[in-house]
């Protein structure tokens, strides 16, 4: 479904993406991590489109997204759902109207059909009482909620999360994480993750991939990641200060 | 010493090259703003679709225009008591006071009730436009209609720049009546004029074309205090500070902007109707 093959990215003088290459089946949910400012958040906007690499492909199922032109690439990402790590819901719309913007703007249907869809979309995360409040009086998990009901709105092929239990207590964050589970194996969607919460992500994940350096350095299913014998992954998931990951860094150095 | 000479004149120059390359770069990326969001609100006509949500354009001309009234009004009426007050007394020494409706009349339909008005609706709702866009821009709310296959600037910015559009010429005319009717109580006042030998004289003076320059000029000018602010708003970089320089830039442009192409457009105009 998703294909990025050798992408390279760089912003001013740093190198994000060095030949970054992944591969995402239909009904997976991929979870990607790495250290903050690795370059996952980057991975996700290039699928998105919303970014252009400097060399390499991206494909959305036959698309290859840097070769779209405008219009073609904004029909592509109505097959896209995409929640963002602050949720990025419009301050000056009411929970409804957040849900129901991507319906009435890209679609044909009544009024009475948006409400309807707006509705159950809202039942299904648990937020049909705060249809009516802005953004500015929910919660952060509330939040998180209300833009995943908006990235399923138009019933999304595919959905990208951008740290999605990120700034939740562990309660809240399990229950989106189980809200994600439940809402991509009933709505058959694929999904890409990307965080660095290591309980989050084997919660989520059918397959993993970790980011180091700008490449994929491991990919597989979750059991095998626990027990890779890579360094940087087994640092990683332990969260050790000890290991290559701090090498050469003023952390390291602080800390010796 | 001619050789410090040449180091201090050689940077002065690349200053001045880069500074007319900035120029020319930002006139450009308005320039292609404009015709973008034109380019995105026509696509989605063509599909037979409304280019934007009524509520968002009926809310923006509230904004822009009904709730700029009391503001350019209460302006332009100081402005005008002013100007009929001070020119008064010296048309009065040559006993030619019967002049002042013309002269604030002409001068503000043709000139000064634009320009004020633009000053006017730059700092009020240019500044509103970029820090609102810039703030939705910075908490990623842009980028999240863009993903969604929304145009950003047939949603955001369309709604705005034809609101602008269209209410400043309006403004503009709140502005000229303003000044007038202050200019009429100063005439009564001050110079014996009464009402309607006040209004004959404004309507002798006041041809027809000099309500339509200025007209014309105040839909220019909200074109473009909508188009820079829309355009700073959306290309905030580096988060609240970033919202309050380019607010400050967007205002600044705005009105030089408004007050160079006043100056170009009068120009072109007396070139072509030296009257």
């Amino acid at each position: 479904m998703v294909e990025l093959r050798d992408v390279h990215m760089h912003f001013e003088e740093k190198k994000v993406l060095q030949g970054v290459s992944l591969e995402v089946q239909p009904q997976e949910r991929l979870v990607i991590m790495g250290q903050s400012g690795s370059g996952k958040s980057t991975i996700l906007r290039l699928i998105l489109g919303i970014l252009r690499s400097d060399s390499g492909s991206i494909f959305f199922k036959q698309f290859e997204i840097n070769r779209l032109n405008r219009r073609k690439l904004q029909q592509v990402r109505q097959h896209i759902g995409m929640v963002y790590q602050y949720s990025a819901l419009l301050s000056s719309l009411r929970v409804r109207e957040n849900v129901a913007l991507p319906l009435e703007e890209l679609t044909d249907k009544s009024r009475s059909e948006i409400d309807k869809i707006v509705d159950e979309k809202l039942e299904l995360v648990g937020m049909q009482d705060s249809k009516d409040l802005l953004p500015d009086e929910l919660s952060g998990g509330m939040r998180k909620r209300v833009a995943l009901a908006r990235g399923l709105v138009l019933e999304p092929e595919l959905i990208l999360l951008d740290e999605p239990s990120a700034g939740l207590d562990p309660v809240i964050g399990s229950v989106v994480d189980e809200l994600i589970i439940s809402l991509t194996e009933n709505s058959k969607v694929t999904s890409i993750t990307v965080t660095h919460e290591m309980e989050s992500a084997f919660r989520i994940a059918t397959r993993m991939a970790m980011l180091y350096e700008g490449k994929i350095i491991e990919e597989g299913e979750a059991e095998k990641f626990k027990q890779s014998k890579n360094p940087v992954v087994a640092q990683f998931l332990s969260g050790s200060t000890e290991g290559p990951i701090l090498e050469g860094t003023p952390d390291a150095i602080r800390k010796k | 010493m001619p050789n410090a000479d040449a180091r201090r004149t050689v940077p002065g120059a690349l200053e001045v090259v880069e500074i007319e390359r900035t120029f020319l770069r930002e006139v450009g990326s308005v320039f292609w703003f404009i015709m973008n969001t034109f380019q995105e609100t026509m696509e989605r006509v063509q599909q037979g679709r409304a280019p934007f949500r009524a509520a968002s354009f009926f809310r923006e001309s509230v904004r822009a225009g009904v709730d700029s009234v009391p503001l350019v009004g209460l302006v332009c009426f100081f402005l005008g008591l002013t100007m009929a007050l001070l020119t008064g007394y010296q048309l009065q020494r040559f006993g030619t006071e019967r002049l002042i409706p013309g002269l604030v009349a002409i001068a503000f339909t043709r000139e000064l009730g634009p320009l004020i008005t633009g000053i006017m609706v730059a700092a009020r709702i240019g500044a509103a436009f970029t820090a609102e866009l810039g703030t939705m821009q910075v908490n990623e709310e842009v980028e999240a209609v863009e993903a969604m296959g929304i145009g950003p600037l047939r949603l955001l910015a369309a709604p705005r720049m034809l609101a602008l559009f269209l209410l400043t010429p309006c403004l503009s005319t709140v502005s000229n009546l303003a000044a007038v009717f202050a200019s009429s109580l100063v005439c009564k006042a001050y110079f014996s004029i009464a009402f309607p030998y006040f209004l004959d004289l404004v309507k002798d003076s006041l041809l027809i074309r000099d309500i339509l320059t200025g007209i014309l000029k105040s839909f220019i000018f909200g074109l473009l205090i909508a188009s820079i602010a829309c355009y700073r708003g959306l290309t905030v970089k580096g988060g609240a500070a970033g919202v309050g320089t380019n607010t400050t830039s967007s205002v600044v442009t705005a009105i030089t902007t408004v007050i160079g192409c006043d100056t170009v457009y009068n120009v072109v105009y007396t070139n072509f109707y030296p009257t």
